[in-house]
């Protein structure tokens, strides 16, 4: 049973690792993420922020992939020295994170770990910082191990399985990312938050049925002016009526399916309403 | 990713945009295929291109302009209207570094003034080569010189802090270093700042890691409260009545204005690794919709009781950055809102030395 138990820790080290490589990818990849750095990289000069950020993430992406590489052995080749040197520096690697964590929260303590990039903005608290600790203890729990096989009974699968699962449970205890992601995932940004492409507006625009109403008095290929007002982005061509230059405003409501789309017209020079104005009724912009 | 070249003419570059008659007219056009927004606001459509709309976006409480003479009882302005002679009430108050008498002031000082009634001519209070500098310090030389970053729309300004400054200053600026945030109020001199007044306390975080705003659920609440703060016109008219919003569009607005670093002297690497662009650095610490130049905001100041709608008229990312609250009367709900053109904070009753006032905002006029 202590094998096993012991076996568990090897992929859960490596999921974990890359897991919180990935985030911090997902965070500089995102061009208009929240970049409010919220980890130990806080601690150290400005200049130097970036190089160790760069060094944490070869440092988990080379320990997660390493810890995979060795776990196993190809053929008759054992990888026992490579895979205590990886164990022990993923060992080393969470002994430091506890170390600074611990630093972090006394130095700036209305800051996030940066784990698991932004998801990780909760200030550092006693959980955050015995969740590396544990992580180290399994490192140490992992040296010496022989290669990884797969269960050679059921009953030995359940076990591996039932460690598992209380040690994800002890970890998801210990994680404040949790609440995070199930915040997130049940999220959906109001409209006068979210970014929509000029080009989605232009393309539903183009298809409604107002924009065939009015297309024929439409005399550029261009709009005249193009803006947002919360909810509502608004486009404006030039066009003409019964011999009168007329400007031809239309509203699209800010959804990505089937928006509601409103017209009028407009005379270009008196900005008399020659078309069906607005209703009265209560809108939201 | 959006390149230059693929941002179409109706951005809304204010600067260089040949017609900004386009932007005042977008309310019009809004309210005619949307209609006005309910019977008691100011909608543009309905008093069409009359007089009433203009007056109610001009200025009634507030002129700028240079000093030509002044005496005890009398101040003479040079204003866009030419010159123009204002009698000073026994109460008049003056600000020029601190508080003074008018007769103090000085030919050739720029000041805006405030009425002490709507069109009058008897003058309540004068402000005398005011200005502020809100940004981040790229550069530090010595004790009390200051490179600050004021975002790419409004470029760099220089602060020095006098010796009878510095202990007030940074009792609420202790980290006066690159990379840090900076909201100063003093006299403006050619070329700098003397910097006087704190017109808040420093964010403990550096420029470009603000906290991320809560998640908002539902719609946003409108209205909006929280703090209203002012800046120096810039290029803008001084008389103008209008506000930078921290929010807009980035599809068709400031967003893609982020200018290139200007070059200058010195150790050019140092001073752009602390500069810092607010618009990448996430919404900031109030969620806002996002709206457009020649959006109309009705904008109350909770402390003097005193409402106006105000356009839209320049891009406030600067104020993203800015977690703080204001404290004039009670403490704001929400950071900063709105960044007022200095004509229009006076309008709206603010005093401009203490930098912001607590202020309610209703979108769409």
């Amino acid at each position: 049973m202590l094998t096993a138990a012991r076996e568990v820790q090897i992929p859960l080290l490596a999921v974990m690792l890359l897991g919180a490589c990935a985030a911090k990818v997902w965070r500089a990849l995102r061009p208009h993420a929240d970049t409010a750095r919220t980890d130990p990289t806080g601690l150290f000069p400005a200049h130097l922020q970036r190089p160790i950020m760069v060094l944490m993430f070869v440092a988990e992406l080379g320990l997660g992939l390493g810890l995979i590489g060795t776990a196993g052995k190809f053929g008759d080749i054992a990888r026992g020295v490579p895979a205590t040197i990886v164990r022990t520096g993923t060992a080393l690697f969470f002994l430091i994170a506890v170390g600074a964590l611990n630093e972090m929260r006394q130095r700036r303590p209305d800051s996030g770990c940066g784990c698991f990039g932004e998801l990780s903005g909760t200030p550092i608290g006693l959980r955050t910082i015995a969740r590396p600790g544990l992580l180290c203890a399994s490192a140490v729990a992992a040296l010496g191990l022989p290669p990884l096989r797969m269960p050679s009974s059921s009953t030995e699968a359940e076990l591996w399985l039932a460690v598992l699962a209380f040690e994800l449970a002890l970890i998801a205890f210990l994680s404040p990312e949790l609440g995070e992601i199930m915040v997130r995932l049940g999220y959906s940004e109001p409209c006068e938050l979210r970014r929509l492409p000029v080009g989605r507006t232009m393309t539903a625009l183009h298809a409604s049925s107002q924009w065939r109403k009015y297309a024929g008095q439409i005399s550029a290929a261009e709009p005249s002016d193009v803006w947002r007002e919360g909810c509502w982005r608004f486009v404006v061509y030039p066009g003409s009526a019964r011999g009168r230059p007329v400007d031809i405003v239309f509203a699209v409501y800010l959804q990505s399916r089937r928006p509601v789309i409103r017209a009028a017209v407009l005379d270009a020079d008196t900005d008399e309403v020659l078309g069906p104005a607005g209703t009265r009724e209560s809108v939201v912009i | 990713m959006r390149h230059l070249a693929d941002i179409p003419r109706w951005c809304d570059d204010v600067t260089d945009s040949p017609s900004p008659t386009r932007f005042a007219r977008r309310s019009l056009l809004k309210a005619a295929v949307l209609g006005p927004r309910d019977e008691s606001d100011f909608s543009p459509i309905a008093t069409g291109k009359d007089d009433a709309g203009a007056a109610e976006r001009s200025l009634v409480y507030t002129v700028t302009g240079r000093i030509l003479d002044v005496s005890p009882h009398i101040l003479v302005l040079l204003t866009e209207r030419g010159e123009q002679r204002f009698p000073l009430a026994a109460s008049a108050e003056a600000w020029r570094g601190g508080l003074v008498s008018p007769a103090a002031l000085r030919q050739g000082d720029h000041a805006i003034i405030r009425r002490r009634l709507p069109g009058g001519p008897v003058i309540d209070r004068i402000w005398a080569e005011i200005g502020r500098v809100t940004g981040t310090i790229i550069e530090r030389d010595g004790p009390a010189s200051l490179l600050v970053d004021e975002g790419p729309a409004k470029g760099r300004r220089i602060v020095l802090i006098g010796p009878e400054a510095t202990g007030r200053i940074q009792v609420r600026f202790p980290r006066l270093e690159p990379g840090y945030l900076i909201d100063v109020i003093g006299l403006k001199h050619d070329g700098y700042l003397q910097a006087l007044i704190p017109a808040t306390s420093q964010p403990p975080y550096r420029a470009g890691h603000p906290p991320a705003a809560p998640m908002v659920s539902g719609h946003i609440p409108d209205p909006v409260s929280g703090t209203a703060v002012w800046h120096e016109p810039g290029e803008e008219p001084e008389s103008l009545l209008g506000l930078a919003y921290p929010a807009l569009d980035p599809e068709t607005s400031c967003e893609h204005a982020a200018s290139a670093p200007p070059a200058c002297s010195g150790d050019l690497h140092a001073v752009e690794e602390h500069a810092v662009d607010p618009h990448a650095t996430g919404s900031g610490c109030v969620r806002l919709p996002y709206l457009s130049v020649g959006s109309l905001i009705r904008l109350r100041n909770d402390c003097a009781e005193r409402t106006r709608v105000v356009p839209v008229t320049s891009c406030g990312a600067t104020a993203r950055l800015f977690c703080d609250r204001c404290v004039t009367c009670g403490t704001s709900r929400k950071g900063r809102i709105a960044d007022l053109t200095m004509a229009a904070f006076v309008e709206l009753g603010g005093a401009l030395e203490v930098g912001c006032f607590n202020a309610t905002m209703m979108i769409g006029g």
